[in-house]
Protein backbone atom coordinates (compact mmCIF):
# COMPACT_ATOMS: atom_id res chain seq x y z
CA UNK A 1 0.00 0.00 0.00
CA UNK A 2 1.19 3.32 -0.62
CA UNK A 3 0.57 6.24 1.36
CA UNK A 4 0.47 10.37 1.14
CA UNK A 5 4.02 11.66 1.76
CA UNK A 6 5.41 13.07 4.96
CA UNK A 7 5.53 16.60 4.86
CA UNK A 8 9.81 17.96 3.76
CA UNK A 9 11.04 21.11 3.39
CA UNK A 10 11.36 21.77 -1.15
CA UNK A 11 13.65 23.37 -2.50
CA UNK A 12 14.05 24.22 -6.35
CA UNK A 13 18.12 25.30 -7.14
CA UNK A 14 18.33 26.78 -10.44
CA UNK A 15 22.42 25.94 -10.85
CA UNK A 16 24.09 23.33 -9.84
CA UNK A 17 26.77 24.76 -7.76
CA UNK A 18 23.55 25.67 -5.47
CA UNK A 19 21.62 22.28 -5.67
CA UNK A 20 25.85 21.18 -4.25
CA UNK A 21 25.31 23.08 -1.43
CA UNK A 22 21.91 22.53 -0.09
CA UNK A 23 22.93 18.93 -0.89
CA UNK A 24 26.19 18.97 1.21
CA UNK A 25 24.77 20.83 4.37
CA UNK A 26 22.29 18.79 4.65
CA UNK A 27 23.90 14.91 4.03
CA UNK A 28 21.74 12.39 4.48
CA UNK A 29 18.67 14.12 5.33
CA UNK A 30 18.41 15.67 1.95
CA UNK A 31 17.18 13.64 -0.89
CA UNK A 32 17.95 14.93 -4.73
CA UNK A 33 14.34 15.10 -7.06
CA UNK A 34 15.03 14.35 -10.83
CA UNK A 35 12.33 12.30 -12.60
CA UNK A 36 10.76 11.16 -9.29
CA UNK A 37 9.88 7.35 -10.83
CA UNK A 38 11.76 6.18 -8.04
CA UNK A 39 12.30 8.74 -5.09
CA UNK A 40 8.66 9.43 -4.73
CA UNK A 41 7.41 6.12 -5.19
CA UNK A 42 9.78 4.73 -2.26
CA UNK A 43 8.49 8.17 -0.29
CA UNK A 44 4.51 7.16 -0.83
CA UNK A 45 5.66 3.49 1.00
CA UNK A 46 7.27 5.51 3.53
CA UNK A 47 10.69 3.00 2.60
CA UNK A 48 12.20 6.70 2.88
CA UNK A 49 11.43 9.96 4.47
CA UNK A 50 13.00 12.72 3.47
CA UNK A 51 13.52 16.28 5.92
CA UNK A 52 14.70 17.89 2.39
CA UNK A 53 13.72 17.52 -1.08
CA UNK A 54 16.25 18.78 -3.75
CA UNK A 55 14.83 19.39 -7.44
CA UNK A 56 16.93 19.57 -9.82
CA UNK A 57 13.91 20.65 -12.33
CA UNK A 58 14.74 24.11 -12.60
CA UNK A 59 18.76 24.09 -13.35
CA UNK A 60 18.59 24.59 -17.15
CA UNK A 61 20.59 23.02 -19.75
CA UNK A 62 20.48 19.57 -18.40
CA UNK A 63 18.46 17.48 -20.36
CA UNK A 64 20.38 17.66 -23.84
CA UNK A 65 21.73 14.28 -25.78
CA UNK A 66 24.44 15.68 -27.51
CA UNK A 67 26.87 13.79 -29.95
CA UNK A 68 30.32 14.47 -32.08
CA UNK A 69 33.23 12.98 -33.48
CA UNK A 70 34.48 12.07 -30.15
CA UNK A 71 31.47 10.75 -28.66
CA UNK A 72 28.16 11.26 -26.99
CA UNK A 73 27.02 12.67 -23.61
CA UNK A 74 23.78 13.34 -22.20
CA UNK A 75 23.05 15.72 -18.83
CA UNK A 76 21.39 14.31 -15.89
CA UNK A 77 17.70 15.44 -17.11
CA UNK A 78 18.05 13.44 -20.17
CA UNK A 79 15.23 11.63 -20.03
CA UNK A 80 14.84 7.77 -20.87
CA UNK A 81 12.08 8.61 -23.72
CA UNK A 82 14.53 11.04 -25.08
CA UNK A 83 17.27 8.52 -25.42
CA UNK A 84 15.13 6.27 -27.11
CA UNK A 85 13.64 8.60 -29.65
CA UNK A 86 17.30 10.18 -30.13
CA UNK A 87 18.15 8.65 -33.90
CA UNK A 88 22.07 8.78 -33.25
CA UNK A 89 21.31 6.44 -29.87
CA UNK A 90 19.35 3.95 -32.40
CA UNK A 91 22.17 4.20 -35.23
CA UNK A 92 25.40 4.77 -33.17
CA UNK A 93 24.88 3.54 -29.96
CA UNK A 94 22.29 0.40 -30.41
CA UNK A 95 23.17 -1.29 -26.96
CA UNK A 96 21.83 1.67 -25.15
CA UNK A 97 18.82 2.10 -27.45
CA UNK A 98 18.11 -1.77 -27.12
CA UNK A 99 17.67 -1.21 -23.25
CA UNK A 100 16.11 2.11 -23.60
CA UNK A 101 13.31 0.54 -25.74
CA UNK A 102 13.01 -2.77 -23.95
CA UNK A 103 12.07 -0.95 -20.73
CA UNK A 104 8.09 -0.96 -20.89
CA UNK A 105 5.85 1.79 -19.93
CA UNK A 106 6.10 4.65 -21.73
CA UNK A 107 5.02 7.05 -18.45
CA UNK A 108 8.21 6.22 -16.77
CA UNK A 109 10.14 6.81 -19.27
CA UNK A 110 9.29 10.17 -20.31
CA UNK A 111 9.12 10.90 -16.36
CA UNK A 112 12.69 9.06 -15.39
CA UNK A 113 16.13 9.95 -16.39
CA UNK A 114 19.12 7.35 -17.16
CA UNK A 115 20.98 9.38 -14.64
CA UNK A 116 18.37 8.73 -11.95
CA UNK A 117 18.10 5.57 -12.88
CA UNK A 118 21.93 4.64 -12.58
CA UNK A 119 21.94 6.67 -9.06
CA UNK A 120 18.73 4.45 -7.62
CA UNK A 121 21.95 1.35 -7.85
CA UNK A 122 20.05 -1.67 -8.64
CA UNK A 123 21.81 -4.62 -9.95
CA UNK A 124 19.26 -4.81 -12.73
CA UNK A 125 19.32 -1.34 -14.40
CA UNK A 126 18.71 -2.23 -18.11
CA UNK A 127 20.71 1.57 -18.46
CA UNK A 128 23.93 0.67 -16.14
CA UNK A 129 23.97 -2.96 -18.39
CA UNK A 130 24.10 -1.09 -21.64
CA UNK A 131 25.94 1.79 -20.26
CA UNK A 132 29.11 -0.21 -18.94
CA UNK A 133 29.12 -2.17 -22.37
CA UNK A 134 29.54 1.22 -24.15
CA UNK A 135 32.68 2.14 -21.92
CA UNK A 136 30.39 5.35 -20.04
CA UNK A 137 32.28 7.83 -17.49
CA UNK A 138 30.44 9.54 -15.53
CA UNK A 139 30.97 13.66 -14.93
CA UNK A 140 30.13 14.07 -11.17
CA UNK A 141 29.94 17.62 -9.53
CA UNK A 142 30.02 17.93 -5.50
CA UNK A 143 31.52 19.57 -2.35
CA UNK A 144 34.82 19.00 -3.12
CA UNK A 145 34.88 20.20 -6.92
CA UNK A 146 34.57 17.94 -10.28
CA UNK A 147 35.18 14.28 -11.32
CA UNK A 148 35.03 11.76 -13.48
CA UNK A 149 34.44 8.19 -13.21
CA UNK A 150 34.01 5.21 -15.04
CA UNK A 151 30.30 4.15 -14.83
CA UNK A 152 31.91 0.68 -13.21
CA UNK A 153 32.70 2.62 -10.29
CA UNK A 154 29.38 3.84 -9.81
CA UNK A 155 28.35 0.75 -7.40
CA UNK A 156 29.58 -0.60 -4.62
CA UNK A 157 26.57 -2.93 -3.70
CA UNK A 158 22.33 -2.87 -4.32
CA UNK A 159 21.08 0.60 -3.96
CA UNK A 160 24.63 1.79 -3.28
CA UNK A 161 27.13 4.04 -4.90
CA UNK A 162 30.39 5.87 -4.31
CA UNK A 163 28.67 9.20 -4.54
CA UNK A 164 29.22 11.55 -1.21
CA UNK A 165 26.66 13.26 0.36
CA UNK A 166 26.59 17.07 -1.66
CA UNK A 167 28.10 15.34 -5.14
CA UNK A 168 25.58 15.14 -8.14
CA UNK A 169 25.80 13.10 -11.57
CA UNK A 170 26.08 16.05 -14.12
CA UNK A 171 26.80 14.17 -17.06
CA UNK A 172 27.06 10.65 -19.17
CA UNK A 173 29.86 10.46 -21.49
CA UNK A 174 30.55 7.77 -24.09
CA UNK A 175 33.23 7.45 -26.82
CA UNK A 176 32.68 7.41 -29.96
CA UNK A 177 31.77 3.24 -30.96
CA UNK A 178 35.70 2.09 -33.06
CA UNK A 179 35.07 1.32 -36.58
CA UNK A 180 33.67 -2.32 -37.09
CA UNK A 181 32.11 -2.39 -33.68
CA UNK A 182 29.00 -4.53 -32.75
CA UNK A 183 26.78 -4.23 -29.35
CA UNK A 184 23.92 -6.15 -28.64
CA UNK A 185 21.38 -6.12 -25.33
CA UNK A 186 19.11 -8.82 -24.12
CA UNK A 187 17.09 -9.38 -21.50
CA UNK A 188 14.85 -11.72 -19.79
CA UNK A 189 11.65 -10.78 -18.17
CA UNK A 190 8.52 -12.65 -16.19
CA UNK A 191 6.35 -9.74 -17.69
CA UNK A 192 7.13 -6.67 -20.23
CA UNK A 193 6.94 -4.05 -17.10
CA UNK A 194 8.98 -5.54 -14.78
CA UNK A 195 12.46 -5.90 -13.65
CA UNK A 196 14.89 -8.25 -15.42
CA UNK A 197 15.63 -11.64 -14.06
CA UNK A 198 19.19 -11.48 -16.42
CA UNK A 199 19.83 -9.27 -18.64
CA UNK A 200 23.09 -8.85 -20.78
CA UNK A 201 24.89 -6.61 -23.35
CA UNK A 202 27.90 -7.19 -25.17
CA UNK A 203 30.29 -4.96 -27.14
CA UNK A 204 32.95 -6.06 -29.74
CA UNK A 205 35.77 -4.67 -32.17
CA UNK A 206 36.36 -6.80 -34.73
CA UNK A 207 39.11 -7.07 -36.96
CA UNK A 208 40.55 -9.29 -39.68
CA UNK A 209 38.13 -11.76 -38.39
CA UNK A 210 39.52 -11.54 -34.63
CA UNK A 211 38.26 -9.91 -31.69
CA UNK A 212 40.30 -6.78 -30.64
CA UNK A 213 38.06 -5.23 -27.98
CA UNK A 214 35.13 -7.03 -26.07
CA UNK A 215 33.12 -6.02 -23.24
CA UNK A 216 30.62 -8.39 -21.89
CA UNK A 217 27.98 -7.43 -19.48
CA UNK A 218 25.81 -8.74 -16.78
CA UNK A 219 23.22 -7.52 -14.91
CA UNK A 220 20.63 -8.32 -11.98
CA UNK A 221 22.94 -11.79 -11.21
CA UNK A 222 25.27 -9.91 -8.79
CA UNK A 223 25.19 -7.15 -6.12
CA UNK A 224 26.12 -4.42 -8.81
CA UNK A 225 25.75 -4.66 -12.81
CA UNK A 226 29.36 -7.15 -13.50
CA UNK A 227 31.57 -7.26 -16.82
CA UNK A 228 32.21 -11.19 -17.35
CA UNK A 229 36.19 -10.27 -17.53
CA UNK A 230 37.21 -13.81 -17.96
CA UNK A 231 34.50 -14.24 -20.66
CA UNK A 232 35.93 -11.01 -22.15
CA UNK A 233 39.70 -12.57 -22.37
CA UNK A 234 38.49 -15.82 -24.10
CA UNK A 235 36.96 -13.60 -26.72
CA UNK A 236 39.74 -11.28 -26.96
CA UNK A 237 42.06 -12.36 -29.43
CA UNK A 238 40.17 -15.48 -30.80
CA UNK A 239 38.53 -15.83 -33.80
CA UNK A 240 34.85 -16.27 -33.04
CA UNK A 241 34.44 -19.66 -33.98
CA UNK A 242 30.89 -21.32 -32.92
CA UNK A 243 33.03 -23.27 -30.00
CA UNK A 244 34.97 -20.55 -28.79
CA UNK A 245 31.34 -18.68 -28.32
CA UNK A 246 30.34 -21.66 -26.28
CA UNK A 247 33.32 -21.33 -24.18
CA UNK A 248 32.86 -18.08 -23.34
CA UNK A 249 29.34 -18.07 -22.79
CA UNK A 250 29.54 -20.85 -20.19
CA UNK A 251 32.53 -19.10 -18.59
CA UNK A 252 30.22 -15.73 -18.09
CA UNK A 253 27.63 -18.12 -15.99
CA UNK A 254 30.72 -19.08 -13.68
CA UNK A 255 31.23 -15.80 -13.60
CA UNK A 256 27.69 -14.96 -12.47
CA UNK A 257 26.99 -14.90 -8.66
CA UNK A 258 22.82 -14.84 -9.14
CA UNK A 259 20.66 -15.36 -6.19
CA UNK A 260 17.21 -17.01 -5.87
CA UNK A 261 14.14 -14.52 -5.48
CA UNK A 262 10.20 -14.48 -6.07
CA UNK A 263 11.44 -13.52 -9.67
CA UNK A 264 14.17 -16.76 -10.65
CA UNK A 265 16.32 -19.24 -9.13
CA UNK A 266 20.00 -19.53 -8.68
CA UNK A 267 20.39 -22.48 -11.25
CA UNK A 268 17.90 -20.96 -13.78
CA UNK A 269 19.21 -17.39 -14.19
CA UNK A 270 23.04 -19.00 -14.52
CA UNK A 271 21.75 -20.83 -17.13
CA UNK A 272 19.96 -18.06 -18.90
CA UNK A 273 23.28 -15.95 -18.55
CA UNK A 274 24.85 -19.02 -20.55
CA UNK A 275 21.89 -18.85 -23.28
CA UNK A 276 22.30 -14.73 -23.51
CA UNK A 277 25.81 -14.19 -23.96
CA UNK A 278 25.98 -16.72 -26.47
CA UNK A 279 23.03 -15.17 -28.45
CA UNK A 280 24.35 -11.30 -27.52
CA UNK A 281 27.85 -12.10 -28.83
CA UNK A 282 26.52 -13.89 -31.83
CA UNK A 283 24.42 -10.87 -32.96
CA UNK A 284 27.63 -8.24 -31.91
CA UNK A 285 29.88 -9.94 -34.26
CA UNK A 286 27.01 -9.98 -36.95
CA UNK A 287 26.72 -6.05 -36.66
CA UNK A 288 30.30 -5.93 -35.74
CA UNK A 289 30.63 -6.80 -39.39
CA UNK A 290 28.16 -5.85 -40.96
CA UNK B 1 6.96 23.77 5.54
CA UNK B 2 4.43 26.24 4.64
CA UNK B 3 1.63 26.24 2.28
CA UNK B 4 2.44 28.45 -0.94
CA UNK B 5 0.36 30.11 -3.88
CA UNK B 6 1.50 28.10 -7.07
CA UNK B 7 -1.07 28.22 -10.38
CA UNK B 8 -1.99 25.39 -12.42
CA UNK B 9 -3.09 25.30 -16.09
CA UNK B 10 -5.54 22.51 -16.13
CA UNK B 11 -7.46 21.89 -19.45
CA UNK B 12 -6.50 25.45 -20.41
CA UNK B 13 -7.68 26.90 -16.90
CA UNK B 14 -5.58 28.60 -14.75
CA UNK B 15 -6.02 27.76 -11.18
CA UNK B 16 -4.31 29.87 -7.86
CA UNK B 17 -4.05 27.99 -5.26
CA UNK B 18 -2.47 26.94 -1.96
CA UNK B 19 -0.67 23.93 -1.82
CA UNK B 20 2.56 22.10 0.29
CA UNK B 21 5.24 20.63 -1.58
CA UNK B 22 4.29 16.72 -0.37
CA UNK B 23 1.20 17.03 -2.33
CA UNK B 24 1.29 15.12 -5.28
CA UNK B 25 -0.43 15.81 -9.00
CA UNK B 26 -3.01 13.92 -8.40
CA UNK B 27 -4.28 14.90 -5.21
CA UNK B 28 -3.52 18.26 -6.22
CA UNK B 29 -6.14 17.81 -8.90
CA UNK B 30 -8.83 15.74 -6.96
CA UNK B 31 -8.87 16.84 -3.74
CA UNK B 32 -7.97 20.71 -4.75
CA UNK B 33 -9.24 21.23 -7.58
CA UNK B 34 -12.38 18.71 -7.99
CA UNK B 35 -11.26 17.17 -11.16
CA UNK B 36 -12.09 13.35 -10.55
CA UNK B 37 -10.82 11.58 -13.79
CA UNK B 38 -7.83 11.26 -12.97
CA UNK B 39 -7.74 7.68 -11.21
CA UNK B 40 -5.50 6.57 -8.06
CA UNK B 41 -4.61 2.99 -8.08
CA UNK B 42 -1.15 1.64 -7.15
CA UNK B 43 0.95 4.45 -6.24
CA UNK B 44 3.57 2.86 -7.42
CA UNK B 45 3.97 3.49 -10.91
CA UNK B 46 2.98 0.12 -12.25
CA UNK B 47 -0.73 0.61 -13.24
CA UNK B 48 -1.00 4.28 -15.46
CA UNK B 49 -4.43 5.00 -13.77
CA UNK B 50 -3.00 8.64 -12.94
CA UNK B 51 -2.07 9.26 -16.65
CA UNK B 52 -2.47 12.59 -17.57
CA UNK B 53 -0.46 14.99 -19.82
CA UNK B 54 1.80 17.49 -18.91
CA UNK B 55 2.92 19.71 -22.63
CA UNK B 56 1.36 16.83 -24.08
CA UNK B 57 3.46 14.07 -22.79
CA UNK B 58 2.26 10.97 -20.85
CA UNK B 59 3.25 11.26 -16.77
CA UNK B 60 2.09 9.65 -13.86
CA UNK B 61 0.21 12.21 -11.80
CA UNK B 62 0.97 9.76 -8.29
CA UNK B 63 4.48 10.05 -8.11
CA UNK B 64 4.63 13.45 -9.60
CA UNK B 65 4.80 16.47 -6.99
CA UNK B 66 2.56 18.73 -7.70
CA UNK B 67 4.65 21.81 -7.45
CA UNK B 68 7.00 20.60 -9.91
CA UNK B 69 3.45 20.89 -12.49
CA UNK B 70 3.23 24.12 -11.57
CA UNK B 71 2.56 26.45 -14.56
CA UNK B 72 2.97 24.11 -16.85
CA UNK B 73 -0.63 23.13 -19.55
CA UNK B 74 -1.78 19.81 -17.97
CA UNK B 75 -4.40 17.79 -19.97
CA UNK B 76 -6.44 15.38 -17.35
CA UNK B 77 -9.32 13.40 -19.57
CA UNK B 78 -11.93 16.20 -18.81
CA UNK B 79 -10.38 18.56 -20.88
CA UNK B 80 -10.34 16.14 -24.28
CA UNK B 81 -13.87 16.65 -25.14
CA UNK B 82 -14.98 19.97 -27.09
CA UNK B 83 -18.44 20.46 -25.19
CA UNK B 84 -20.82 17.90 -25.98
CA UNK B 85 -18.52 16.76 -28.88
CA UNK B 86 -16.11 13.71 -28.05
CA UNK B 87 -12.52 12.95 -28.94
CA UNK B 88 -12.59 10.97 -31.86
CA UNK B 89 -10.16 8.32 -29.21
CA UNK B 90 -13.19 9.11 -26.61
CA UNK B 91 -15.86 7.53 -29.00
CA UNK B 92 -13.73 4.98 -30.88
CA UNK B 93 -13.50 3.42 -27.14
CA UNK B 94 -17.44 3.39 -26.73
CA UNK B 95 -17.84 2.29 -30.10
CA UNK B 96 -15.81 -0.74 -30.03
CA UNK B 97 -16.50 -1.71 -26.58
CA UNK B 98 -13.30 -0.48 -24.90
CA UNK B 99 -14.56 0.52 -21.80
CA UNK B 100 -15.50 -2.02 -19.22
CA UNK B 101 -15.81 -1.16 -16.00
CA UNK B 102 -13.93 2.49 -16.98
CA UNK B 103 -11.31 2.86 -14.57
CA UNK B 104 -8.06 2.30 -16.62
CA UNK B 105 -9.65 4.44 -19.11
CA UNK B 106 -8.94 7.85 -18.71
CA UNK B 107 -4.86 6.70 -18.56
CA UNK B 108 -5.37 4.75 -21.63
CA UNK B 109 -6.97 7.18 -23.17
CA UNK B 110 -4.46 9.86 -22.71
CA UNK B 111 -1.46 7.70 -23.26
CA UNK B 112 -2.84 6.85 -26.81
CA UNK B 113 -3.71 10.66 -27.21
CA UNK B 114 0.21 11.06 -26.78
CA UNK B 115 0.56 8.00 -29.07
CA UNK B 116 -1.13 9.09 -31.80
CA UNK B 117 0.14 13.03 -31.26
CA UNK B 118 3.49 11.40 -32.02
CA UNK B 119 2.71 8.54 -34.55
CA UNK B 120 -0.15 9.43 -36.26
CA UNK B 121 -0.56 5.71 -37.97
CA UNK B 122 1.04 3.02 -35.26
CA UNK B 123 1.31 -0.32 -36.26
CA UNK B 124 -0.36 -2.68 -33.86
CA UNK B 125 2.74 -3.84 -32.04
CA UNK B 126 3.27 -0.11 -31.64
CA UNK B 127 -0.39 0.80 -29.95
CA UNK B 128 0.33 -1.93 -27.17
CA UNK B 129 3.54 -0.97 -27.04
CA UNK B 130 2.50 2.65 -25.91
CA UNK B 131 -0.15 0.95 -23.26
CA UNK B 132 2.24 -1.45 -21.81
CA UNK B 133 2.14 1.27 -19.24
CA UNK B 134 -1.32 0.71 -18.46
CA UNK B 135 -3.18 -1.70 -16.94
CA UNK B 136 -6.87 -3.19 -17.39
CA UNK B 137 -8.25 -5.79 -14.56
CA UNK B 138 -11.51 -6.09 -16.78
CA UNK B 139 -8.49 -6.92 -19.19
CA UNK B 140 -10.06 -5.81 -22.20
CA UNK B 141 -6.34 -5.26 -23.96
CA UNK B 142 -7.85 -6.60 -27.49
CA UNK B 143 -10.63 -4.41 -28.10
CA UNK B 144 -8.92 -1.50 -26.32
CA UNK B 145 -6.13 -2.09 -29.18
CA UNK B 146 -8.85 -2.14 -31.68
CA UNK B 147 -10.11 1.32 -30.62
CA UNK B 148 -6.81 3.04 -30.75
CA UNK B 149 -6.48 1.47 -34.24
CA UNK B 150 -10.31 2.86 -34.95
CA UNK B 151 -9.25 6.23 -33.54
CA UNK B 152 -6.00 6.78 -35.58
CA UNK B 153 -7.93 6.35 -38.61
CA UNK B 154 -10.51 9.07 -38.04
CA UNK B 155 -7.94 11.39 -36.51
CA UNK B 156 -5.83 10.70 -39.88
CA UNK B 157 -9.59 11.39 -42.11
CA UNK B 158 -9.04 14.87 -39.97
CA UNK B 159 -11.78 13.49 -37.26
CA UNK B 160 -10.08 16.25 -34.61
Amino acid sequence: MTQPLKPFDYFEPTTIKEAVQILGRYGTKAKLLAGGVDLVARMRRHQVQPQYVVSILSIPGLDYIHSDEVGLSFGALATIRSIELSPIVKNDYTVLYEAASQIASVQVKTMGTAVGNLCVATPASDIATALYALGAKLRITGPAGERTIPVEDLFVGVNQTVLEPGEIVTEVILPSPAPQTGGAFFKLVRTASDIAKVNVAVSLTVTDNACREARIVLGSVAPTVIRATRAEEALRSSTLEPKVIEEVAQLAAGEAKPITDLRSTIEYRREMVRVLVRRAVKKALTRAKA
Amino acid sequence: MAEQIVKFIVNGRSYEIPIEPQMTLVEVLRDKLDITGTKISCGAGECGACTVLIEGKPVLSCLTLAITAREKNILTIEGLAKGNDLHPIQKAFIDNGAIQCGFCAPGMILTAKALLDENPDPTRGEVKKALAGNLCRCTGYVKIVDAVLVAAEEMRKGGS
